[in-house]
């Protein structure tokens, strides 16, 4: 294990906090007139530079969450920051990758990765050579070279899921959202764009150099694998369980899902939502 | 295309051809052994055809009749477009426009005719109105459709890259709704040429046979002046065949327009 990975694992736990979602709740009205409630009582801080995931079963809210720090939905009470600023709408400095890739199927590859920065404010001040450098590089960086000039329905899903992750980085966003980004992906792909993902979000890099990520999911070993911090909801109504720390040290590979440790965590995590997953398996 | 898979297309054709070939056949003998002067025949329709092309006088009346699809046809779309996007995403302008159009859809092209020619005249700008009247409503009922229909992700994904409401309408909503659009626009084509036949047919009755031109022209003038059925069914034929060139020609373009979706 070497020391400066052990170091740059935990600087993100002492960094200033980006995101903050202090005492939300959301409801949604039913077609009956009765209220929903969505997420009840929600505090949690997630800071500059780290990985958190958000973990639960189906329907627990986490989506809502995401779309809360998106500025895709208001909560109904409580508020949501960042930078200690209200989050009243969606901005490019929080990019969103979306769980069906929201490509735009008229677009190619290149037309898709580029698309914010050639009509967004994301481009701003950028002339056209340095957008198509930034545009080539991030397509290389999620190794899609050579399939430039593609259509979204020539490509397999983990390639779709890739041009989705370029599109969001070469947009630069602050705070990368991220929602189940992975779970349409088989078995093995899966595997490597979490190797990938943690390649690009820059954990051989010093913390301070790595953007803040917040990541949803189901697979609690995808979470333990990916997180600094995992974030266990649990349902009706969505609500944090536990805030738990993962100290596995980085950079993480095929190494760590072997790791005692990172066996011991996926096994404390499922008994924290075992009961729930059962009981939303025959209801 | 292999010679083999040829020779099944052409197997194919030469089967689907057997009941029109044998109706054309007991048509000429049927007609030549009881019919009379008012009816045509299919030998005397190939002749009349080859005399009508061959003077040039069939081509320059659907030439006449095309220029005037297309300009009513351009109008249409000019504001069917515009006006369809606007509905299909801002719920006002929908909420005032839609229970006009609805209004008028189902007032035939040929019925505003008497309006058209009192505003117009019995010329060309006449039956351009009433195509671009006719042409007007599928455009404009597709081109909302298609904008309303637009996958909610993709707004969404555009608008957290920030991108403002009208580079939204111009890279997201138009291109999503492209597919919609030109859907009506084939539509629009083909009831333009069907309502410029009618429009030209009846101009041309209030203008007495005067030479306003076009094919429904030049049936008018078959039918009230010459009484010529052989030449009335050429013309007939002739549209038909336009409209099927119209229409593969405009499917063409879309695939063309949508490389996408091949």
């Amino acid at each position: 294990m070497r020391p400066a990975a052990r170091h740059t694992g935990r600087t993100a736990l002492t960094a200033a906090i980006k995101l903050r979602l202090d005492g939300v709740e959301k409801r949604f009205a039913g077609s009956a007139g009765e209220a929903t409630v969505a997420v009840a009582n929600l505090t949690l801080d997630v800071r500059q530079g780290e990985f958190m995931v958000i973990v639960g079963p189906s329907g627990c809210g986490k989506t809502t969450v995401l779309n809360l720090l998106a500025g895709l939905a208001s909560p109904t009470s409580g508020r949501v920051t960042i930078d200690d600023r209200a989050i009243v709408g969606p901005g490019p400095d929080r990019g969103v990758m979306f769980q069906d890739y929201a490509l735009f199927p008229w677009r190619t590859v290149v037309g898709n990765v580029e698309f914010g920065l050639r009509y967004g404010p994301a481009g701003a001040g950028l002339d056209a050579r340095a957008r198509d450098e930034r545009v080539r590089r991030n397509i290389e960086l999620v190794g899609l070279n050579g399939s430039e000039s593609k259509y979204p329905n020539q490509l397999s899903g983990g390639m779709r899921q890739r041009v989705a992750l370029a599109r969001l980085l070469a947009n630069e966003p602050e705070v990368l959202l991220m929602d189940e980004p992975l779970a349409a992906l088989d078995a093995q792909t899966r595997i490597i764009l979490q190797d990938e993902l943690l390649r690009i979000w820059g954990q051989d890099r010093p913390a301070a150099e790595r953007r803040t990520v917040v990541f949803i999911t189901h697979a609690i070993d995808e979470a333990v694998f990916l997180a600094d911090r995992v974030a266990v909801m649990t349902t009706h109504p969505g609500r944090l369980k536990a805030i738990i720390d993962v100290p596995l040290p980085r950079p993480r590979g095929d190494a760590t899902r072997a790791d005692p440790q990172f066996q011991a965590l996926t096994q404390h995590i499922w008994g924290l939502i075992r009961d729930e997953a059962y009981r939303a398996t025959v209801t | 295309m292999t010679a083999l898979a040829l020779r099944d297309r052409g197997q194919a054709i030469g089967l689907g051809a057997v009941l029109p070939l044998t109706i054309i056949v007991a048509w000429q003998v049927a007609g030549m052994a009881f019919g009379g002067v008012r009816l045509p025949l299919p030998s005397k329709i190939v002749a009349a055809a080859a005399t009508m092309i061959a003077s040039g006088d069939l081509p320059l009346a659907i030439v006449q009749s095309l220029g005037r699809v297309f300009g009513g046809f351009v109008i249409a779309a000019l504001i069917a477009i515009p006006l369809g996007l606007a509905m299909g995403t801002a719920r006002a302008v929908e909420r005032n426009v839609d229970p006009v159009v609805e209004t008028f859809r189902p007032i035939a092209a040929i019925a505003i005719l008497p309006l058209a020619i009192l505003w117009f005249g019995t010329g060309t700008s006449a039956a351009v109105m009433i195509v671009a009247y006719a042409a007007f409503f599928p455009i404009v009922v597709n081109t909302v459709a298609g904008a309303k229909d637009v996958n909610p992700t993709l707004l969404q994904a555009a608008s957290t890259m920030g991108l403002s409401r009208l580079a939204t309408m111009r890279t997201v909503i138009v291109p999503a709704a492209l597919p919609s659009i030109l859907v009506g626009l084939r539509i629009a084509l083909g009831v333009g040429w069907t309502a410029i036949v009618a429009a030209e047919l009846a101009v041309g009755a209030k203008a007495g046979g005067g030479g306003s031109g076009g094919i429904g022209q030049m049936m008018f003038v078959f039918y009230a002046y010459s009484i010529e059925l052989n030449r009335i069914i050429v013309c007939m034929i002739a549209v038909g065949i336009v409209a099927l060139v119209l229409d593969r020609a405009l499917r063409a373009a879309m695939r063309a327009l949508m490389p996408w979706s091949r």
